[in-house]
């Protein structure tokens, strides 16, 4: 016989407690009550006074039994009173639910989930009604799916709507997660039961200090798998229009696997590769494509193997499109080599006479002449006449030597020249918020307006006299197209990633401190940055960028993440369903016969010792 | 101690038609609407009787006198100004109870005053508990009722009832016999039977109004009780149950009806009043069926 609720102590404190309460409340009850009275006239009269005896304490012993035992079967009845040992008690257990990518794979029958569920499920149905299950979807993450429950129908319904997800499992983290749920409700601790094949990390896998109480319920283990680990893209070292593309795969299987891997753009075949790999080996293929035109690069291994999701990554690549410059000079030979130097750079040259203010172009060069309104884009004037452009000339001078570079804005990044001379050049008079590029001793020679149209104006020519042949002329410009225009520069990494802890590599020319992780619809992530590393957790799959300066990555995060290990569980732990369900399965529970017991006790104390009947003192003989 | 108004507007209106009815005639001053089948001074012709000597030479009919050559007496029928006096128990066993009788006893009293306002008669209100209180007179018409009204509230209880000391004290202040209505729940450990008796002996017609509050006549309590006498102080322990309750009823029913029967053996009235019932009803119930209002 066992207590479900309560130790045997606290059933005793707790009945003791309770039976000193009704005695008190029965002496309370029988207790003499003061009354003022008008007269004692009637209760003399009425010959009363003969009938009082010496008062007892207890002068319905039977009453008070019956009250106290009454009580005792309604106390055992909420304490649940059951025959049997106290692990006849209902437990509360809790089921873990392997929901990683992995179980997505084939098994002998369907779905690794699949077979996971339908062990759950048997397990449940072995359980005695009276214990409770809690439902914990485990990947990366050990989600809580449902409380602790009786309700057979809402656990079978939300392991029914588990799906595979996209991470790895954590195990230990989900049966952490499991016990201290266990701890928390504070009831009698059933079995913690894992449900899934226990691919883990590497690390993980010889884990060994699993909690008390642990069952796991495995499923097959697919002996062929080999998938895809990573796809990156990245711009070819001087050719900006080529993309080099890197390709990992993996044999997590237990044979040899012969692979052979495709890569496509927009649908079109652009390299082949067969993968040979050993148990656990993983190996690299690179391909190289040309291409400024946005579309989708896709890698696709050939095998028909357990798991098809790690089979095939693909990668949206953007287009590369060029900055149009537009050129209004009479002297285009005098810029040209400036402007042509990038390839990111599209310069269309014109002559002043066809000048249009509504043409469009990103960046439009007015050289020395007075357009007949302002463009629509942002701007270089170079040698403006005066009163022709939005800057102010202050003066013209000749023999003008630049005696400083403002490095400290971004138009002058980089530029220390002290010894460019200009045969002649005009000073502006910078108005409030101009950024000052370049001074001469006479005054500003380059100043920036930056806005919502920018402008920058050059008091000389870059491209005549000796500063043609200056350093500091395609450096200047270099920077003016940056500033003007800071995606041409951006340098675009691309890379396939899996789901669940991300890793990537930074840039070393990218700045920690203003890198930003940008997830789908902009919606920024949570990352940390560590040697040189930044991490940061992608629950699912999408594309996420990595920003920071005119440096950005893109990772595509379209490949499970599959873990390479697995998890054996320690000797002596259960495995598989439980047995027969055990001699407290049919351990009949006493609170309803107490519960009935105790209700009838106290029914009959009422009719027989209520309140009419109470006290009734019994005539005297002789007595009228 | 009910703060509430010892009597309303609404009720009042109710009691206009009403009058204080006695069955004795009483010799008394002229006033009051209550006709007297007593000779005395006048302005309504009731008789002739022969003079004789002490009479009031004023009152000789010299018309017959001439015509007869004896002195013949007119005599008067008047509408005398009765001494009607109510004695209001204010003792502590008035004040015990759910329902205090004392307030009730004090809504009844108003509520007759001003029956008697509303006819002209006068009405002398004296409160008593082993003493007689000081009287105060209600007379004058209905628009002296709030100053009734207001000694009436200003009453509290005290003291212990003694019938006897009472009488005694009545009887020697040499009152005119007259109607004397008594408000009392008659709770004297003593007897007080003997002294209203006496009362009657000496011409008063009594009306006793016997107030009881429904812990007075069915005690409601069970078990072991400690009873404390709300006017000695005095204890009582005891045990109680239905039987003791019917007891204990028939025991209180017995002596209200012995001392009814010894009102109406001695040509007093008798009414018996729970407080439970409304004072409205009070009025125009065992009141009006003795006779005591029409």
């Amino acid at each position: 016989m066992s207590f479900l609720n309560l130790s045997p102590a606290e059933f005793l404190a707790l009945a003791a407690s309770a039976a000193a309460f009704l005695v008190a409340l029965y002496l309370l009850d029988r207790s003499r009550r003061r009354q003022t009275v008008a007269t004692f006239r009637f209760w003399t009269a009425s010959a009363l006074i003969p009938h009082w005896k010496r008062r007892r304490w207890i002068q319905q012993p039977w009453s008070l039994l019956l009250q106290i035992a009454s009580v005792l079967l309604l106390l055992t009845a909420v304490a649940g009173l059951r025959w049997g040992s106290p692990e006849a008690a209902a437990r509360d257990h809790v089921i873990v639910l392997d929901a990683s990518a992995w179980m997505a794979a084939r098994g002998r029958s369907g779905a690794l989930l699949d077979e996971a569920k339908a062990a759950a499920v048997s397990y449940v149905r072995a359980l005695p009604s009276s214990d409770r299950v809690m439902l914990i979807r485990a990947d990366a993450l050990a989600t809580p799916v449902t409380g602790f429950l009786n309700d057979r129908g809402a656990i079978f319904e939300a392991i029914r709507k588990t799906q595979a997800g996209a991470t790895a499992l954590r195990l230990e983290d989900a049966l952490q997660v499991a016990r201290q749920a266990q701890r928390l409700e504070g009831r009698s601790a059933g079995s913690i039961v894992y449900a899934g094949a226990g691919r883990v990390s590497k690390e993980e896998s010889t884990w060994a200090s699993v909690p008390g109480g642990l069952r796991v319920l495995p499923v097959s283990d697919p002996p062929v798998n080999c998938g895809l680990r990573g796809l990156s893209l990245r711009r070819a070292e001087g050719d900006p229009a080529s993309w080099e593309i890197f390709v990992t795969a993996r044999n997590y299987g237990r044979a040899r696997c012969d692979a052979p891997l495709t890569v496509q753009f927009g649908g079109a075949l652009i390299g082949a590769h067969r993968f040979l790999l050993a148990p656990g080996e993983e190996s690299s293929a690179t391909f190289r494509y040309r291409t400024r035109t946005a579309g989708w690069i896709e890698a696709r291994l050939r095998v028909d193997d357990a798991l098809e999701t790690d089979n095939h990554a693909e990668i949206e690549v953007p287009a590369q499109p060029a900055l149009q410059v537009l050129v209004y000079s009479e002297e285009p030979e005098l810029l040209r080599h400036v402007l042509e130097a990038s390839p990111s750079v599209q310069a269309v040259f014109a002559s002043p006479k066809n000048y249009d203010p509504g043409k469009k172009a990103a960046v439009v060069v007015l050289d020395r002449f007075r357009p007949s309104g302002l463009p629509q884009a942002d701007t270089v004037w170079i040698e403006p006449p005066p009163g022709a452009s939005p800057f102010q000339v202050r003066t013209s001078v000749k023999a003008a030597r630049v005696e400083r570079w403002h490095a400290e804005n971004p138009l002058g990044a980089g530029l220390a020249t002290r010894d460019l001379r200009l045969e002649e050049t005009q000073v502006f008079e910078p108005a409030p918020g101009d950024l000052v590029v370049a001074d001469c001793a006479e005054g500003p020679v380059i100043v920036a307006r930056p806005g919502a149209r920018r402008a920058v104006a050059l008091g000389f020519h870059p491209g005549r006299g000796s500063t043609r042949f200056e350093l500091a002329t395609p450096l200047l410009f270099a920077n003016l197209i940056a500033w003007l225009a800071p995606d041409v520069f951006r340098q675009w990494d691309f890379a396939s990633a899996s789901a669940g802890m991300v890793t990537a590599t930074m840039d070393p020319a990218m700045d920690p401190g203003a890198a930003r992780v940008v997830g789908r619809g902009g919606r920024p992530l949570p990352f940390t940055v560590e040697d040189g590393s930044l991490r940061f957790f992608a629950a699912t799959t999408g594309s996420v960028q990595i920003l920071g300066g005119n440096r950005a990555k893109v990772l595509s995060v379209n490949l499970p993440d599959v873990a390479g290990a697995r998890w054996e569980p320690p000797p002596g732990t259960p495995r598989g369903l439980p047995g027969s369900p055990g001699p407290h399965r049919s351990a009949p529970s006493l609170w309803p016969l107490a519960a009935v017991l105790g209700a009838l006790g106290l029914c009959f104390e009422w009719m027989r010792f209520g309140p009419r009947r109470r006290l009734t003192p019994e005539p005297e003989k002789g007595a009228s | 101690m009910s703060s509430q108004p010892i009597i309303d507007r609404d009720f009042l209106e109710k009691l206009e038609r009403l009058s204080l009815h006695w069955q004795q005639p009483f010799g008394g001053l002229v006033g009051g609407h209550q006709r007297s089948r007593s000779p005395g001074p006048g302005q309504e012709f009731l008789d002739h009787r022969h003079f004789h000597h002490g009479d009031d030479p004023r009152a000789v009919n010299w018309r017959a006198y001439l015509r007869l050559e004896k002195l013949i007496l007119k005599m008067f029928q008047v509408e005398p100004r009765v001494p009607v006096r109510m004695l209001l128990d204010v003792s502590r066993s008035m004040a015990t109870g759910a329902s205090s009788k004392f307030d009730y006893a004090r809504r009844l009293a108003a509520a007759l005053c001003y029956i008697g306002l509303i006819r002209l008669d006068a009405i002398t209100v004296q409160p008593f508990s082993d003493r007689l209180g000081d009287p105060f007179l209600c007379s004058g018409g209905r628009q002296r009722l709030a100053e009734t009204v207001n000694r009436l509230t200003a009453l509290t209880p005290g003291g212990r009832t003694s019938y006897q000391k009472v009488v005694r004290e009545f009887s020697s202040a040499g009152l005119p016999r007259g109607l004397l209505i008594v408000i009392s729940d008659f709770l004297d450990e003593d007897d007080c039977i003997r002294p209203l008796q006496y009362l009657a002996d000496s011409g008063h017609e009594l009306l006793l109004i016997h107030l009881w509050a429904e812990e007075d006549r069915t005690p409601p309590w069970d078990g072991e009780l400690e009873l404390a006498h709300a006017e000695t102080g005095e204890r009582l322990e005891i045990d109680f149950g239905p039987e003791a309750r019917e007891a204990y009823t028939a025991a209180f029913d017995r002596w209200a009806r012995t001392l009814q029967e010894a009102m109406v053996r001695k040509g007093g009235r008798y009414a018996g009043i729970p407080t439970s019932m409304p004072v409205e009803t009070a009025i125009f119930g065992p009141l009006a069926a003795v006779g005591a209002v029409e």
